[in-house]
């Protein structure tokens, strides 16, 4: 009696986690190129806070304790007049506490600067537009050239743009509607007349561990759907989105195991980070290569998420390296193609 | 019209003379000690039972009460502060729903309070029947804050009154620091309170969102009924604990001199003690209530209490009490549901402090809000302004006092940093690059920028814009305080305030003989200062316009503009460097503009407007100083440099689910 495939083949979470980390190391590039992207990214908006902190200080002298540390006389100053992004600049960015208060913002719900609201955005639009080509290069974990995996983004943009929009509505879903119900209801309920704190901080993790595990939930059936996009070259994202969830059904354990897995690595990267966060007087170029290092870990361990569910999706349904669709070639222009004939 | 200043070695020494710079000599004003003892003419006796399961206070007691003014008087006032809390119709909920909308309104019909009065009697006659609820300062006829009382005969000047009072508090889910929570319970303005009849009649307004409280000196006997095995702490000295009659314990307080009576009990108190000693100052029990999930931030309340007793003592007067009592209240988390926070408030010999289970180490707190509230013993709690009038001469002196001995290396050697609350404010992080200045953090100048020009300070606190009217109360006073100091030198502020605490104690003095005493003891007038920072609702910003420079063969002239951008008015210095020539320029601080004409031989490398930072109010300082050769492209470029890294990892955080 032949057996089912999922059967047949159990894809080791480790390995498959292992795996994942070795096919992101073994694309330097990949890495290197969303860093590049994400830092040009932010670049221009970082020439915009600079030259606001540049005209609010104009030929002050301020600036001499401003540059050799965190002058907060001149920074509640600025921000008194700030607008726009340059709003955020506050102490709340320095060190491991910026990364404290960048969490707790997104997972408390909080309403952003409406600028940096816009920039998140466009980048979370660009992580679209990019997710098909690193998802292409890493399931096929052989060396690509930029023509192809720019093809790669282009074929899957529209994809994973009709994806976003479901994946959004439902992460908008959980923000509109469930956030309020445990963070405000709920956690309003229990605490009305609790007296120790203490209580409220178990019970407020508890809260965080239940809207996580929904918000995780979502992640990992639109990253399945993503893996299963590219690997099987799905057109329809409906088709991906519900294939994602009998994966995940069949294999629920394994596939949180993994999430977990990688999310334990990125804990990991968040404690490197806390120990070696530059503090306010360091030297401005070491505090930008530490931070830059840390953010390319960071990164890394996005790639390895993503790596790992696709290893661990070949190694279940199909086999290793496996692609359905053709390496894609970057379309010449018809001047190539025209001088290219000539040569013939 | 601006004017010209001309400025060179020729015509100017190296320094110039600028007139405030130099002190004058202190006057010799008498340095008589505090009065002893206060009027005494309000004073209670009250017995009063807790009802924890209805939450509801019995009470019975008797007010001796004695005309101190010139006056007879024809009718009393009473101050029934619950009834702000009866409804949402009350003039300190209409004034909070101004600012915070109506989501005081929308709590649950339990979480309400109020105060029934049901016995006023004197000579047999209960005079309840006759009084009326007023509302002398917004007409609101739902209002029952205020209570007048006619009486059947005038009360002369000099006698006295014996009333019998019996009320039912019912208390409310915390307001404004009182209520319950839990088996927590923080009793203050429970009581039928006597207004303060003066020679202008009485001086007793309804209850206002954004002001305190103003009563007499008198003497409090009061037993306190509770369930057994809760701990009671309450102004004044313990007199005696004993079984009561229903099941419940009664625990009994006496103190004189005090101005109020506020108490607290729970069955969740940890006790601890220990004993203020300090040469030149008398000793004082400190006794310290700390919630048991608080365990080990025993040290930090008495630390920060100790500070302040000790510099407040030194500085200002002694604490005359026995002892003083810190109540660590029940933390409020989360205010939309648990009620309105319980922590930093002051009453006679007590005082609410505030901390978390998770404080930061380098934080604050607890000991900002702890040697805040031990304070006010000094000013609310001797001195005793008019705190719905005047509330700057608290909240603002204390302010300021507070900074000061938070800046005392001694008491806390290691300093404080600014901190972070995240995760619905439960999880505290310091940010160790960011250390809390007095200037700054201690005299609140950021929280004071926004709402410079709110309201005059000298007008009623009362009528204050609610939204603003802590800036103005304790940050700008503050502000100018830190002010004056740095311009007439810590020894002569110290003196103001020290002969003001002596002269002013048990005798609610005004902002007038403040004033006076500030030019009896510096010897000076400073009516110009008071009418800048007081009378005025001015905001200060003086700044570097603009330098220009000329070459000749005689040297360099250097054209310097200084600008007045805000519409306050205060004299201030400018510092000119040439090369190793420094010079310190007058300028009166009036025009719009000023432009100083200097010559040097070396190119102008720095102008400072006031330099030393002596206006503290100044809104904007960095545009006060100008550099030939200025870091800012060293300051912009790191810190966007910063940013930059922040705002990346802003972006891979929420691109994390993308």
């Amino acid at each position: 009696m032949p057996s089912s495939p999922d059967r047949a083949v159990r894809t080791p979470v480790l390995g498959a986690f292992l795996e994942g980390w070795r096919r992101v190391l073994r694309a330097p590039a990949l890495a290197a190129g969303v860093m590049g992207a994400t830092f040009l990214f932010a670049l221009p908006m970082a020439a915009v806070v600079h030259r606001s902190m540049a005209t609010h200080l104009g030929s002050s002298l301020e600036a001499e304790s401003a540059a050799a540390g965190w002058n907060a006389g001149w920074a509640t100053e600025f921000d008194a007049t700030a607008t726009g992004l340059s709003r955020t600049f506050t102490f709340e960015i320095l060190g491991f506490g910026a990364t404290l208060a960048t969490v707790s913002r997104f997972v408390d719900n909080e309403p952003l600067n409406p600028a940096l609201a816009w920039a998140i955005a466009a980048y979370i639009a660009l992580w679209v537009f990019m997710s098909g080509g690193i998802l292409d290069r890493l399931a096929r974990s052989r060396p690509v050239r930029a023509g192809a995996f720019f093809s790669a983004c282009g074929t899957y943009f529209f994809r994973f743009l009709r994806l976003a929009v479901v994946t959004g509505a439902a992460y908008w879903s959980l923000f509109r509607w469930l956030h309020p119900f445990l963070f405000g209801t709920l956690y309003n309920r229990w605490t009305r007349d609790m007296t120790e704190e203490r209580d409220a901080i178990a019970l407020r993790a508890g809260l965080y561990l239940v809207f996580f595990l929904a918000m995780a939930f979502v992640n990992l059936v639109a990253d399945f759907a993503k893996v299963r996009a590219v690997v099987e070259d799905r057109r329809s994202m409906l088709s991906a989105l519900s294939s994602s969830l009998r994966f995940i059904r069949r294999r629920f354990f394994r596939t949180t195991g993994l999430y977990l897995l990688n999310l334990a690595g990125a804990l990991i990267v968040a404690r490197l980070w806390y120990a070696s966060a530059p503090s306010a007087t360091a030297a401005p170029w070491l505090a930008l290569l530490v931070a830059q290092v840390y953010l390319l870990l960071r990164i890394w361990g996005r790639l390895a998420f993503m790596a790992s569910e696709t290893v661990f999706f070949q190694g279940e349904l199909a086999h290793a390296n496996y692609a359905a669709a053709p390496e894609p070639v970057w379309p010449e222009s018809p001047a190539a193609e025209a001088m290219r004939k000539l040569t013939d | 019209m601006a004017r010209w200043g001309i400025a060179s070695p020729a015509v100017l020494p190296v320094i110039a003379v600028v007139a405030l710079a130099t002190p004058a000599p202190l006057a010799r004003v008498s340095q008589e000690a505090a009065t002893t003892a206060s009027p005494r003419n309000a004073s209670y006796q009250i017995n009063a039972t807790l009802d924890p399961v209805k939450n509801e206070i019995l009470a019975t007691g008797r007010l001796n009460w004695r005309n101190i003014t010139r006056n007879p008087v024809s009718a009393l006032r009473f101050h029934l502060y619950w009834n702000a809390w009866r409804d949402s119709r009350s003039s300190w909920m209409r004034e909070q729903a101004l600012v915070r909308g109506r989501s005081l309104a929308r709590r649950p019909a339990e979480d309400f309070g109020g105060i029934d009065v049901t016995v006023l009697a004197t000579g047999g006659r209960n005079l309840v029947t006759n009084a009326k609820f007023i509302a002398p300062d917004d007409g609101n006829a739902d209002d029952r804050t205020l209570l007048a009382v006619p009486l059947d005969t005038p009360i002369a000047a000099g006698e006295s009154l014996e009333l019998e009072l019996g009320w039912t508090a019912r208390i409310p889910r915390t307001f404004a620091r009182t209520g319950r929570l839990g088996s927590y319970y923080f009793i203050a303005q429970w009581f039928p309170k006597i207004g303060v009849l003066t020679d202008g009649g009485w001086n007793a307004h309804q209850f206002h969102a954004a002001t305190e409280f103003f009563s007499d000196f008198g003497g409090y006997d009061v037993t306190l009924t509770v369930p057994p095995g809760w701990t009671v702490g309450a102004t004044g000295k313990l007199a005696s604990t004993e079984a009561g009659n229903a099941g419940g314990t009664r625990h009994r307080f006496v103190q004189a001199d005090v101005h109020d009576f506020a108490w607290t009990t729970g069955p969740d108190f940890v006790e601890h003690r220990e004993r203020f000693e300090e040469p030149g100052l008398p000793p004082v029990e400190m006794r310290l209530l700390l919630q048991r999930e608080h365990a080990g931030q025993e040290s930090r309340h008495f630390r920060a209490t100790r500070a302040a007793l000790k510099y407040y003592g030194t500085w200002f007067g002694p604490y005359p009490y026995e002892q003083i009592t810190i109540v660590d209240p029940v933390t409020v988390f989360n205010p939309a549901s648990q009620g309105e926070s319980t922590g930093g408030m002051e009453y006679p010999t007590l005082f609410t402090a505030g901390t978390r289970w998770w404080p930061s180490v380098e934080g604050t707190q607890p000991e900002a809000v702890t040697v805040h509230e031990a304070g006010h013993q000094f000013w609310y709690g001797l001195v005793a302004t008019n705190e719905v009038e005047n509330a700057w001469m608290d909240e603002g002196l204390n302010t300021y006092a507070t900074a000061r001995v938070m800046d005392q290396n001694e008491a806390f050697p290691n300093g404080f940093v600014a901190t972070g609350r995240y995760f619905g404010g439960l999880a505290g992080w310091a940010y160790t690059d960011v250390r809390w200045s007095r200037g700054i953090d201690g005299n609140r100048l950021n929280a004071f920028r926004p709402m410079a020009s709110y309201d005059a300070q000298s007008t009623p606190t009362w009528q204050y814009w609610p939204g603003s009217a802590g800036a103005i109360t304790y940050n700008k006073t503050a502000l100018w305080l830190a002010t004056l100091e740095r311009m007439i030198g810590w020894d002569a502020t110290r003196a103001i305030l020290g002969v003001h605490f002596k002269r002013g104690a048990y005798r609610h003095p005004t902002p007038e003989e403040f004033f006076a005493i500030a030019a009896e003891v510096y010897n000076k007038d400073l009516s110009w200062f008071f009418d800048a920072v007081y009378r005025a609702s001015a905001t200060f910003d003086y700044g570097v316009a603009q330098v220009t420079s000329e070459s000749t063969p005689a040297g360099f002239i250097h054209t310097i503009v200084v600008r007045r951008y805000g519409d306050g008015v205060f004299p201030t210095p400018v510092r000119v460097t040439c090369g190793d020539t420094i010079r310190l320029l007058f300028w009166n601080g009036a025009e719009r503009w000023k432009a100083f004409e200097v010559r040097d031989a070396a190119p102008v490398t720095k102008v400072e407007v006031d330099p030393d930072r002596v206006l503290m109010l100044d809104v904007n300082y960095t545009n006060n100083s100008w550099a030939a050769h200025p870091r800012t492209a060293d300051a912009a470029g790191k810190w966007a440099m910063r940013w930059l890294t922040w705002v990346q990892e802003v972006l891979l955080t929420y691109a994390f689910f993308a």
